[in-house]
Protein backbone atom coordinates (compact mmCIF):
# COMPACT_ATOMS: atom_id res chain seq x y z
CA UNK A 1 0.00 0.00 0.00
CA UNK A 2 1.51 3.30 -1.06
CA UNK A 3 -1.30 5.76 -0.45
CA UNK A 4 -4.06 5.67 2.07
CA UNK A 5 -6.64 8.27 2.93
CA UNK A 6 -8.49 7.84 6.19
CA UNK A 7 -11.89 9.39 6.68
CA UNK A 8 -11.01 12.59 4.78
CA UNK A 9 -13.40 15.53 5.07
CA UNK A 10 -13.09 18.83 3.25
CA UNK A 11 -15.80 21.43 2.88
CA UNK A 12 -15.89 24.85 1.29
CA UNK A 13 -18.44 27.05 3.01
CA UNK A 14 -21.58 24.96 3.08
CA UNK A 15 -20.46 22.51 0.40
CA UNK A 16 -18.87 19.28 1.50
CA UNK A 17 -16.55 18.45 -1.38
CA UNK A 18 -15.04 15.37 0.23
CA UNK A 19 -17.20 13.48 2.71
CA UNK A 20 -15.53 10.86 4.90
CA UNK A 21 -13.48 9.42 2.07
CA UNK A 22 -11.24 6.43 2.70
CA UNK A 23 -9.18 5.00 -0.15
CA UNK A 24 -6.27 2.60 -0.30
CA UNK A 25 -4.01 2.38 -3.33
CA UNK A 26 -1.60 -0.53 -3.72
CA UNK A 27 1.96 0.01 -4.89
CA UNK A 28 2.63 -0.46 -8.60
CA UNK A 29 -1.00 -0.37 -9.67
CA UNK A 30 -2.96 2.01 -11.85
CA UNK A 31 -5.91 3.24 -9.85
CA UNK A 32 -8.82 5.04 -11.49
CA UNK A 33 -11.15 7.58 -9.94
CA UNK A 34 -14.35 8.46 -11.78
CA UNK A 35 -17.48 10.35 -10.92
CA UNK A 36 -19.73 13.18 -12.10
CA UNK A 37 -18.49 16.75 -12.27
CA UNK A 38 -18.15 18.21 -8.80
CA UNK A 39 -17.95 14.82 -7.13
CA UNK A 40 -14.63 15.70 -5.51
CA UNK A 41 -12.04 14.04 -7.74
CA UNK A 42 -9.79 17.05 -8.15
CA UNK A 43 -10.36 18.07 -4.53
CA UNK A 44 -9.10 14.65 -3.52
CA UNK A 45 -5.90 15.25 -5.50
CA UNK A 46 -5.55 18.65 -3.90
CA UNK A 47 -5.83 17.06 -0.47
CA UNK A 48 -3.26 14.42 -1.30
CA UNK A 49 -0.63 16.77 -2.63
CA UNK A 50 -1.11 19.48 -0.05
CA UNK A 51 -2.88 22.25 -1.94
CA UNK A 52 -5.67 21.94 0.63
CA UNK A 53 -5.52 20.80 4.22
CA UNK A 54 -8.35 18.45 5.14
CA UNK A 55 -10.85 19.51 7.83
CA UNK A 56 -10.38 16.10 9.37
CA UNK A 57 -8.92 12.73 8.48
CA UNK A 58 -5.42 11.90 7.35
CA UNK A 59 -3.39 11.00 4.31
CA UNK A 60 -0.61 8.43 4.59
CA UNK A 61 1.98 8.08 1.86
CA UNK A 62 4.53 5.28 1.93
CA UNK A 63 4.00 4.85 5.66
CA UNK A 64 4.37 8.55 6.45
CA UNK A 65 1.61 10.88 7.57
CA UNK A 66 1.65 13.71 5.00
CA UNK A 67 -1.52 15.49 6.10
CA UNK A 68 -1.06 19.25 6.09
CA UNK A 69 2.40 19.30 4.50
CA UNK A 70 3.01 21.96 1.86
CA UNK A 71 2.94 20.86 -1.81
CA UNK A 72 6.67 21.32 -2.37
CA UNK A 73 7.43 19.01 0.56
CA UNK A 74 5.03 16.41 -0.79
CA UNK A 75 6.68 16.65 -4.21
CA UNK A 76 10.03 15.98 -2.53
CA UNK A 77 8.58 12.94 -0.80
CA UNK A 78 7.59 11.54 -4.19
CA UNK A 79 4.11 12.55 -5.28
CA UNK A 80 3.93 14.11 -8.74
CA UNK A 81 0.81 15.70 -10.13
CA UNK A 82 -0.56 17.17 -13.35
CA UNK A 83 -3.09 19.96 -13.64
CA UNK A 84 -6.43 19.44 -15.33
CA UNK A 85 -5.91 22.65 -17.27
CA UNK A 86 -2.24 22.72 -18.31
CA UNK A 87 -0.34 25.21 -16.18
CA UNK A 88 3.00 25.55 -17.93
CA UNK A 89 5.62 28.22 -17.27
CA UNK A 90 4.60 30.04 -20.44
CA UNK A 91 7.58 32.28 -21.06
CA UNK A 92 10.05 29.47 -20.70
CA UNK A 93 11.09 26.69 -23.06
CA UNK A 94 9.78 23.15 -22.66
CA UNK A 95 13.23 22.11 -21.48
CA UNK A 96 13.31 24.81 -18.82
CA UNK A 97 9.84 23.82 -17.66
CA UNK A 98 10.98 20.29 -16.99
CA UNK A 99 14.31 21.42 -15.57
CA UNK A 100 12.58 23.32 -12.77
CA UNK A 101 10.88 20.13 -11.67
CA UNK A 102 14.12 18.13 -11.67
CA UNK A 103 15.82 20.54 -9.26
CA UNK A 104 14.73 18.54 -6.21
CA UNK A 105 16.46 15.45 -7.65
CA UNK A 106 19.51 16.89 -9.36
CA UNK A 107 22.63 18.26 -7.74
CA UNK A 108 23.56 20.71 -10.48
CA UNK A 109 22.07 22.69 -13.30
CA UNK A 110 23.95 20.51 -15.75
CA UNK A 111 22.55 17.33 -14.27
CA UNK A 112 19.01 18.66 -14.27
CA UNK A 113 19.39 19.69 -17.91
CA UNK A 114 20.41 16.13 -18.73
CA UNK A 115 17.52 14.66 -16.73
CA UNK A 116 15.07 17.02 -18.40
CA UNK A 117 16.20 15.96 -21.88
CA UNK A 118 15.71 12.32 -20.94
CA UNK A 119 12.18 12.96 -19.73
CA UNK A 120 11.33 15.01 -22.81
CA UNK A 121 12.53 12.08 -24.88
CA UNK A 122 10.33 9.72 -22.88
CA UNK A 123 7.20 11.77 -23.60
CA UNK A 124 8.41 12.41 -27.16
CA UNK A 125 8.83 16.15 -26.85
CA UNK A 126 12.59 16.19 -27.26
CA UNK A 127 12.36 17.78 -30.70
CA UNK A 128 10.64 20.80 -29.14
CA UNK A 129 12.87 21.16 -26.09
CA UNK A 130 14.10 24.60 -27.03
CA UNK A 131 10.68 25.90 -28.09
CA UNK A 132 8.77 28.37 -25.94
CA UNK A 133 5.57 26.97 -24.45
CA UNK A 134 3.56 29.71 -26.15
CA UNK A 135 4.38 28.09 -29.50
CA UNK A 136 3.21 24.51 -28.89
CA UNK A 137 -0.17 22.79 -29.24
CA UNK A 138 -2.57 21.66 -26.51
CA UNK A 139 -1.48 18.07 -26.94
CA UNK A 140 2.12 19.06 -26.40
CA UNK A 141 1.14 21.09 -23.35
CA UNK A 142 -0.60 18.05 -21.90
CA UNK A 143 2.50 16.01 -22.54
CA UNK A 144 4.58 18.73 -20.97
CA UNK A 145 2.32 18.62 -17.90
CA UNK A 146 3.14 14.93 -17.64
CA UNK A 147 6.84 15.52 -18.30
CA UNK A 148 6.99 18.13 -15.58
CA UNK A 149 5.34 15.77 -13.11
CA UNK A 150 7.82 13.04 -14.07
CA UNK A 151 10.69 15.46 -13.55
CA UNK A 152 10.18 15.23 -9.81
CA UNK A 153 10.87 11.47 -10.09
CA UNK A 154 7.64 10.53 -8.32
CA UNK A 155 6.75 7.14 -6.92
CA UNK A 156 3.11 8.16 -7.06
CA UNK A 157 1.74 10.06 -10.02
CA UNK A 158 -1.62 11.84 -9.92
CA UNK A 159 -3.00 12.40 -13.41
CA UNK A 160 -5.91 14.83 -13.50
CA UNK A 161 -7.74 14.42 -16.81
CA UNK A 162 -4.65 14.36 -18.96
CA UNK A 163 -6.72 13.30 -21.98
CA UNK A 164 -9.46 15.93 -21.82
CA UNK A 165 -9.62 17.97 -25.02
CA UNK A 166 -7.50 15.61 -27.09
CA UNK A 167 -8.60 14.06 -30.39
CA UNK A 168 -9.22 10.27 -30.43
CA UNK A 169 -5.89 9.69 -32.15
CA UNK A 170 -4.09 11.78 -29.56
CA UNK A 171 -5.88 9.92 -26.76
CA UNK A 172 -4.57 6.65 -28.16
CA UNK A 173 -1.04 8.01 -28.09
CA UNK A 174 -1.50 9.24 -24.54
CA UNK A 175 -2.78 5.84 -23.36
CA UNK A 176 0.29 4.18 -24.88
CA UNK A 177 2.47 6.70 -23.14
CA UNK A 178 0.93 6.11 -19.71
CA UNK A 179 1.15 2.35 -20.21
CA UNK A 180 4.83 2.71 -20.97
CA UNK A 181 5.33 4.52 -17.65
CA UNK A 182 3.95 1.61 -15.68
CA UNK A 183 6.62 -0.02 -13.59
CA UNK A 184 6.68 -1.77 -10.28
CA UNK A 185 8.02 1.41 -8.70
CA UNK A 186 5.50 3.88 -10.11
CA UNK A 187 1.93 3.94 -8.89
CA UNK A 188 -0.52 5.99 -10.93
CA UNK A 189 -3.87 7.42 -9.95
CA UNK A 190 -5.94 8.52 -12.94
CA UNK A 191 -8.92 10.86 -12.89
CA UNK A 192 -10.65 10.74 -16.23
CA UNK A 193 -14.06 11.11 -17.85
CA UNK A 194 -13.31 9.05 -20.92
CA UNK A 195 -14.47 5.58 -19.84
CA UNK A 196 -12.49 3.69 -22.47
CA UNK A 197 -9.32 5.22 -21.11
CA UNK A 198 -10.17 4.33 -17.53
CA UNK A 199 -11.24 0.80 -18.39
CA UNK A 200 -8.19 0.03 -20.48
CA UNK A 201 -5.66 1.49 -18.06
CA UNK A 202 -6.81 0.76 -14.55
CA UNK A 203 -6.42 -2.21 -12.24
CA UNK A 204 -8.99 -0.85 -9.82
CA UNK A 205 -11.55 1.90 -10.01
CA UNK A 206 -13.21 3.97 -7.31
CA UNK A 207 -16.38 5.92 -8.03
CA UNK A 208 -17.09 9.19 -6.23
CA UNK A 209 -20.43 10.93 -5.89
CA UNK A 210 -20.97 14.03 -3.74
CA UNK A 211 -17.58 13.50 -2.16
CA UNK A 212 -18.33 9.96 -1.08
CA UNK A 213 -17.05 6.68 -2.41
CA UNK A 214 -20.03 4.79 -3.76
CA UNK A 215 -18.12 1.87 -5.22
CA UNK A 216 -14.67 0.43 -5.63
CA UNK A 217 -13.87 -2.61 -7.71
CA UNK A 218 -12.09 -4.03 -10.74
CA UNK A 219 -13.15 -2.43 -14.07
CA UNK A 220 -15.43 -5.31 -15.20
CA UNK A 221 -17.47 -5.12 -12.03
CA UNK A 222 -17.67 -1.33 -11.96
CA UNK A 223 -19.48 -1.06 -15.30
CA UNK A 224 -22.19 -3.40 -14.03
CA UNK A 225 -22.57 -1.83 -10.61
CA UNK A 226 -26.17 -0.54 -10.24
CA UNK A 227 -25.17 2.40 -8.03
CA UNK A 228 -22.46 3.52 -10.47
CA UNK A 229 -24.84 3.32 -13.42
CA UNK A 230 -27.36 5.44 -11.58
CA UNK A 231 -24.91 8.10 -10.43
CA UNK A 232 -22.50 8.36 -13.30
CA UNK A 233 -22.54 6.02 -16.28
CA UNK A 234 -26.27 6.17 -17.09
CA UNK A 235 -28.54 3.45 -18.45
CA UNK A 236 -27.32 3.92 -22.01
CA UNK A 237 -23.77 3.04 -21.13
CA UNK A 238 -24.69 -0.12 -19.25
CA UNK A 239 -27.00 -1.25 -22.05
CA UNK A 240 -24.13 -0.94 -24.51
CA UNK A 241 -22.06 -3.40 -22.55
CA UNK B 1 23.75 9.16 -27.77
CA UNK B 2 23.80 10.96 -31.08
CA UNK B 3 20.68 12.82 -30.07
CA UNK B 4 22.33 13.91 -26.88
CA UNK B 5 25.33 15.25 -28.74
CA UNK B 6 23.28 17.32 -31.14
CA UNK B 7 21.33 18.82 -28.26
CA UNK B 8 24.47 19.82 -26.45
CA UNK B 9 25.32 21.96 -29.45
CA UNK B 10 22.03 23.75 -29.26
CA UNK B 11 23.25 25.44 -26.09
CA UNK B 12 25.09 28.61 -27.12
CA UNK B 13 28.84 28.21 -26.94
CA UNK B 14 30.60 31.13 -25.25
CA UNK B 15 32.96 32.72 -27.71
CA UNK B 16 35.48 35.50 -27.27
CA UNK B 17 33.43 37.78 -29.50
CA UNK B 18 30.39 37.55 -27.28
CA UNK B 19 32.25 39.39 -24.56
CA UNK B 20 33.57 42.18 -26.77
CA UNK B 21 30.68 44.63 -26.15
CA UNK B 22 30.84 43.91 -22.44
CA UNK B 23 34.60 44.48 -22.34
CA UNK B 24 34.20 47.71 -24.27
CA UNK B 25 31.53 48.93 -21.84
CA UNK B 26 33.75 48.07 -18.89
CA UNK B 27 36.74 49.92 -20.36
CA UNK B 28 34.58 52.99 -21.04
CA UNK B 29 33.23 52.88 -17.50
CA UNK B 30 36.73 52.58 -16.04
CA UNK B 31 38.38 55.44 -17.94
CA UNK B 32 35.40 57.78 -18.06
CA UNK B 33 36.24 59.82 -14.93
CA UNK B 34 39.64 60.71 -16.43
CA UNK B 35 38.14 62.06 -19.64
CA UNK B 36 34.92 63.71 -18.57
CA UNK B 37 34.30 67.06 -16.89
CA UNK B 38 33.14 67.07 -13.23
CA UNK B 39 29.57 67.66 -14.37
CA UNK B 40 29.60 64.59 -16.56
CA UNK B 41 31.25 62.52 -13.86
CA UNK B 42 28.33 63.45 -11.65
CA UNK B 43 25.84 62.51 -14.33
CA UNK B 44 27.64 59.22 -15.00
CA UNK B 45 27.60 58.44 -11.27
CA UNK B 46 23.86 59.09 -11.23
CA UNK B 47 23.32 56.87 -14.22
CA UNK B 48 25.26 54.06 -12.56
CA UNK B 49 23.26 54.43 -9.37
CA UNK B 50 19.99 54.22 -11.27
CA UNK B 51 21.23 51.26 -13.27
CA UNK B 52 21.88 49.46 -9.99
CA UNK B 53 18.53 50.47 -8.52
CA UNK B 54 16.57 49.47 -11.61
CA UNK B 55 18.29 46.09 -11.63
CA UNK B 56 17.51 45.57 -7.94
CA UNK B 57 13.87 46.25 -8.61
CA UNK B 58 14.04 43.93 -11.59
CA UNK B 59 14.95 41.00 -9.30
CA UNK B 60 11.60 41.08 -7.52
CA UNK B 61 9.51 42.91 -10.14
CA UNK B 62 10.89 41.49 -13.37
CA UNK B 63 12.19 38.03 -12.60
CA UNK B 64 9.75 37.11 -9.84
CA UNK B 65 6.73 39.04 -11.16
CA UNK B 66 5.96 40.83 -7.89
CA UNK B 67 5.49 44.54 -8.62
CA UNK B 68 7.04 46.25 -5.62
CA UNK B 69 6.09 49.90 -5.25
CA UNK B 70 7.93 50.50 -2.02
CA UNK B 71 11.47 49.89 -3.17
CA UNK B 72 12.51 53.47 -2.51
CA UNK B 73 12.16 52.70 1.19
CA UNK B 74 15.17 50.39 1.06
CA UNK B 75 17.21 53.10 -0.63
CA UNK B 76 16.13 55.64 1.99
CA UNK B 77 16.79 53.25 4.83
CA UNK B 78 20.30 52.70 3.47
CA UNK B 79 20.91 56.44 3.22
CA UNK B 80 19.86 57.06 6.79
CA UNK B 81 21.67 54.06 8.24
CA UNK B 82 24.98 54.99 6.63
CA UNK B 83 24.44 58.65 7.47
CA UNK B 84 23.55 58.06 11.10
CA UNK B 85 26.37 55.60 11.63
CA UNK B 86 28.91 58.02 10.27
CA UNK B 87 27.51 61.06 12.07
CA UNK B 88 26.53 59.60 15.44
CA UNK B 89 28.85 56.65 15.84
CA UNK B 90 31.76 57.80 13.74
CA UNK B 91 31.90 54.46 11.94
CA UNK B 92 33.73 54.17 8.64
CA UNK B 93 31.83 54.54 5.39
CA UNK B 94 32.38 50.94 4.28
CA UNK B 95 30.92 49.44 7.46
CA UNK B 96 27.96 51.79 7.15
CA UNK B 97 27.31 50.53 3.61
CA UNK B 98 27.42 46.92 4.69
CA UNK B 99 25.01 47.58 7.53
CA UNK B 100 22.72 49.52 5.21
CA UNK B 101 22.49 46.58 2.86
CA UNK B 102 21.92 44.03 5.60
CA UNK B 103 19.29 46.11 7.38
CA UNK B 104 17.48 46.74 4.10
CA UNK B 105 17.39 42.97 3.47
CA UNK B 106 16.17 42.36 6.99
CA UNK B 107 13.40 44.90 6.55
CA UNK B 108 12.48 43.21 3.27
CA UNK B 109 12.10 39.89 5.07
CA UNK B 110 9.88 41.46 7.74
CA UNK B 111 7.74 43.24 5.17
CA UNK B 112 7.82 40.36 2.71
CA UNK B 113 6.51 37.81 5.18
CA UNK B 114 2.97 39.21 5.18
CA UNK B 115 2.94 40.96 1.79
CA UNK B 116 4.42 38.28 -0.47
CA UNK B 117 1.21 36.31 -0.03
CA UNK B 118 -0.56 38.99 -2.02
CA UNK B 119 -0.60 39.03 -5.79
CA UNK B 120 -0.66 41.59 -8.54
CA UNK B 121 -2.20 44.92 -7.64
CA UNK B 122 -2.62 43.97 -3.97
CA UNK B 123 1.09 43.43 -3.52
CA UNK B 124 1.79 46.71 -5.31
CA UNK B 125 -0.58 48.61 -3.00
CA UNK B 126 0.74 46.98 0.16
CA UNK B 127 4.35 47.75 -0.69
CA UNK B 128 3.45 51.29 -1.70
CA UNK B 129 1.84 51.79 1.70
CA UNK B 130 4.97 50.38 3.31
CA UNK B 131 7.12 52.88 1.41
CA UNK B 132 4.95 55.77 2.57
CA UNK B 133 5.10 54.47 6.12
CA UNK B 134 8.89 54.50 6.14
CA UNK B 135 8.91 58.04 4.76
CA UNK B 136 6.53 59.24 7.46
CA UNK B 137 8.59 57.58 10.16
CA UNK B 138 11.77 59.28 8.92
CA UNK B 139 9.91 62.60 8.93
CA UNK B 140 8.71 62.42 12.53
CA UNK B 141 11.71 60.82 14.24
CA UNK B 142 14.21 63.03 16.05
CA UNK B 143 17.21 60.89 15.35
CA UNK B 144 16.84 61.27 11.57
CA UNK B 145 16.59 65.03 11.85
CA UNK B 146 12.93 64.83 10.83
CA UNK B 147 11.90 67.02 7.93
CA UNK B 148 15.12 69.03 8.27
CA UNK B 149 17.16 66.11 7.11
CA UNK B 150 20.63 64.95 7.96
CA UNK B 151 24.00 66.52 7.19
CA UNK B 152 26.85 64.09 6.59
CA UNK B 153 30.57 64.80 6.76
CA UNK B 154 31.57 65.98 3.33
CA UNK B 155 34.13 64.25 1.22
CA UNK B 156 34.38 65.93 -2.14
CA UNK B 157 36.00 63.45 -4.45
CA UNK B 158 33.89 62.84 -7.51
CA UNK B 159 36.06 60.06 -8.88
CA UNK B 160 35.95 58.19 -5.60
CA UNK B 161 32.17 58.13 -5.57
CA UNK B 162 32.05 57.28 -9.24
CA UNK B 163 34.18 54.18 -8.68
CA UNK B 164 32.33 53.11 -5.54
CA UNK B 165 29.05 53.41 -7.40
CA UNK B 166 30.52 51.51 -10.36
CA UNK B 167 31.70 48.72 -8.06
CA UNK B 168 28.36 48.27 -6.30
CA UNK B 169 26.31 48.51 -9.48
CA UNK B 170 28.75 46.10 -11.11
CA UNK B 171 28.18 43.75 -8.21
CA UNK B 172 24.42 44.04 -8.72
CA UNK B 173 24.78 42.96 -12.33
CA UNK B 174 27.25 40.19 -11.52
CA UNK B 175 24.92 38.84 -8.86
CA UNK B 176 21.98 38.96 -11.23
CA UNK B 177 24.01 37.20 -13.89
CA UNK B 178 25.32 34.39 -11.72
CA UNK B 179 22.38 33.92 -9.39
CA UNK B 180 19.46 34.61 -11.69
CA UNK B 181 20.62 33.90 -15.22
CA UNK B 182 22.96 31.00 -14.53
CA UNK B 183 21.61 29.21 -11.48
CA UNK B 184 18.64 27.24 -10.29
CA UNK B 185 17.55 30.17 -8.15
CA UNK B 186 16.77 32.21 -11.27
CA UNK B 187 14.79 29.41 -12.89
CA UNK B 188 12.76 29.04 -9.73
CA UNK B 189 11.97 32.76 -9.74
CA UNK B 190 10.81 32.59 -13.34
CA UNK B 191 8.69 29.56 -12.53
CA UNK B 192 7.05 31.47 -9.66
CA UNK B 193 6.38 34.40 -11.98
CA UNK B 194 4.87 32.19 -14.66
CA UNK B 195 2.73 29.94 -12.43
CA UNK B 196 3.23 29.97 -8.72
CA UNK B 197 1.02 26.97 -7.85
CA UNK B 198 2.68 24.84 -10.50
CA UNK B 199 6.10 25.85 -9.23
CA UNK B 200 5.17 24.83 -5.69
CA UNK B 201 3.85 21.54 -7.01
CA UNK B 202 7.10 20.55 -8.69
CA UNK B 203 9.03 21.09 -5.50
CA UNK B 204 9.86 24.80 -5.43
CA UNK B 205 9.57 26.16 -1.89
CA UNK B 206 7.83 29.29 -3.16
CA UNK B 207 7.56 31.05 0.20
CA UNK B 208 11.24 30.85 0.98
CA UNK B 209 12.39 31.55 -2.58
CA UNK B 210 10.23 34.69 -2.84
CA UNK B 211 11.56 35.89 0.48
CA UNK B 212 15.15 35.38 -0.64
CA UNK B 213 14.47 37.22 -3.88
CA UNK B 214 12.90 40.13 -2.01
CA UNK B 215 15.79 40.30 0.47
CA UNK B 216 18.32 40.23 -2.38
CA UNK B 217 16.46 42.93 -4.28
CA UNK B 218 16.48 45.13 -1.15
CA UNK B 219 20.17 44.67 -0.33
CA UNK B 220 21.57 46.67 -3.24
CA UNK B 221 19.27 49.70 -2.89
CA UNK B 222 20.33 49.79 0.77
CA UNK B 223 24.00 49.98 -0.18
CA UNK B 224 23.42 52.40 -3.07
CA UNK B 225 21.42 54.62 -0.72
CA UNK B 226 24.38 54.72 1.64
CA UNK B 227 26.74 55.77 -1.16
CA UNK B 228 24.27 58.39 -2.31
CA UNK B 229 24.02 59.90 1.18
CA UNK B 230 27.79 60.30 1.56
CA UNK B 231 28.11 61.52 -2.01
CA UNK B 232 25.52 64.32 -1.82
CA UNK B 233 26.31 64.91 1.91
CA UNK B 234 22.78 66.03 2.75
CA UNK B 235 19.64 63.90 2.83
CA UNK B 236 16.07 64.49 3.86
CA UNK B 237 12.91 62.35 3.68
CA UNK B 238 11.80 63.71 0.31
CA UNK B 239 15.15 63.28 -1.38
CA UNK B 240 15.80 59.69 -0.37
CA UNK B 241 12.33 58.36 0.46
CA UNK B 242 10.10 60.11 -2.06
CA UNK B 243 7.68 58.04 -4.11
CA UNK B 244 9.46 59.24 -7.25
CA UNK B 245 12.44 57.06 -6.41
CA UNK B 246 10.41 53.89 -6.67
CA UNK B 247 8.58 55.17 -9.72
CA UNK B 248 11.82 55.68 -11.57
CA UNK B 249 13.15 52.24 -10.73
CA UNK B 250 9.96 50.78 -12.16
CA UNK B 251 9.97 53.03 -15.21
CA UNK B 252 13.58 52.31 -16.05
CA UNK B 253 13.17 48.57 -15.65
CA UNK B 254 10.03 48.55 -17.81
CA UNK B 255 11.46 50.82 -20.46
CA UNK B 256 14.62 48.77 -20.78
CA UNK B 257 12.92 45.40 -20.44
CA UNK B 258 11.93 43.59 -17.26
CA UNK B 259 13.20 40.13 -16.49
CA UNK B 260 16.36 40.66 -18.52
CA UNK B 261 19.90 41.33 -17.40
CA UNK B 262 20.65 44.38 -19.55
CA UNK B 263 17.18 45.88 -19.81
CA UNK B 264 17.33 47.89 -16.58
CA UNK B 265 20.78 49.17 -17.50
CA UNK B 266 19.55 50.39 -20.85
CA UNK B 267 16.46 51.91 -19.24
CA UNK B 268 18.51 53.75 -16.63
CA UNK B 269 20.91 55.14 -19.22
CA UNK B 270 18.10 56.35 -21.48
CA UNK B 271 15.89 57.87 -18.79
CA UNK B 272 18.60 59.50 -16.70
CA UNK B 273 20.54 60.86 -19.66
CA UNK B 274 17.36 62.18 -21.23
CA UNK B 275 16.45 63.91 -18.01
CA UNK B 276 19.88 65.48 -17.64
CA UNK B 277 20.17 66.54 -21.27
CA UNK B 278 16.79 68.25 -21.19
CA UNK B 279 17.79 69.93 -17.97
CA UNK B 280 21.18 71.03 -19.29
CA UNK B 281 20.10 72.38 -22.62
CA UNK B 282 16.63 73.68 -21.90
CA UNK B 283 16.87 74.23 -18.18
CA UNK B 284 13.77 72.13 -17.94
CA UNK B 285 13.25 70.07 -14.82
CA UNK B 286 9.76 68.62 -15.13
CA UNK B 287 8.81 68.36 -18.78
CA UNK B 288 10.88 65.21 -19.17
CA UNK B 289 8.30 63.51 -16.98
CA UNK B 290 5.76 63.99 -19.76
CA UNK B 291 8.10 62.51 -22.34
CA UNK B 292 8.91 59.59 -20.09
CA UNK B 293 5.23 59.06 -19.32
CA UNK B 294 4.41 58.80 -23.00
CA UNK B 295 7.43 56.59 -23.63
CA UNK B 296 6.52 54.19 -20.86
CA UNK B 297 2.93 53.91 -22.13
CA UNK B 298 4.21 53.09 -25.58
CA UNK B 299 6.71 50.56 -24.30
CA UNK B 300 4.29 48.78 -22.01
CA UNK B 301 1.65 48.57 -24.73
CA UNK B 302 3.65 47.79 -27.82
CA UNK B 303 6.96 46.31 -26.77
CA UNK B 304 6.38 44.51 -23.46
CA UNK B 305 9.90 43.16 -23.57
CA UNK B 306 11.24 46.70 -23.45
CA UNK B 307 13.99 48.33 -25.48
CA UNK B 308 16.18 45.28 -25.03
CA UNK B 309 13.40 43.17 -26.55
CA UNK B 310 13.27 45.39 -29.62
CA UNK B 311 16.41 43.74 -30.83
CA UNK B 312 14.87 40.29 -30.97
CA UNK B 313 11.09 40.47 -30.99
CA UNK B 314 8.27 41.91 -33.03
CA UNK B 315 5.78 44.57 -32.02
CA UNK B 316 2.53 43.46 -30.41
CA UNK B 317 -0.93 44.64 -31.35
CA UNK B 318 -2.69 46.58 -28.55
CA UNK B 319 -4.98 43.65 -27.77
CA UNK B 320 -2.12 41.17 -27.54
CA UNK B 321 -0.27 43.65 -25.40
CA UNK B 322 -3.05 43.98 -22.82
CA UNK B 323 -3.55 40.23 -22.52
CA UNK B 324 0.20 39.82 -22.15
CA UNK B 325 0.24 42.27 -19.29
CA UNK B 326 -2.69 40.65 -17.54
CA UNK B 327 -1.01 37.29 -17.76
CA UNK B 328 2.28 38.55 -16.42
CA UNK B 329 0.82 40.22 -13.37
CA UNK B 330 -2.20 38.02 -12.68
CA UNK B 331 -4.74 40.82 -12.86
Amino acid sequence: MILQSNDLVKSFGGVTAINHLSLTVEKGTVFGIIGPNGSGKTTFFNLVNGVYTPDSGRVTFDGKNITGLRPHRIAELGIGRTFQIPAPFTKMTLLENVMVSTFIRASSLKESRKMAWEILELVRLDDKGNTQVANVTLEDRKRLELARALGTKPSLLLLDEVMAGLTPAEVKGAIELIRSLRTRELTIIVVEHIMDVILSLCDRIAVLDYGQKIAEDIPDQIVNNKEVIRAYLGERYSARN
Amino acid sequence: MELQASKAQAVPVPSVWRFTPLGLLLVICLILPWLASPLWIRIATEVLMWAGLAQSWNIIGGYTGYLCFGHGAFFGLGSYVTGLMMVNLGWPFGIGLLFSGILASLLAVIIGYPTLRLRGAYFAIATWAFGEMVRQIATILDVTGGAFGLQLPSFLNLRYFYYVMLAVTGLTYLTTHFLLERARFGYKLLAIREHEEAAEMVGVDTVSIKMKAFALSAFFPGVLGGIYAYWVTYIHPDSVLGAQLTDFMVVMAFLGGIGSLWGPFLGAVVVQLLQRILWLFWGEGTFYLVIIGVAICAVVLFIPNGLIGLMESRFLSPREAVSQLKKTFKW
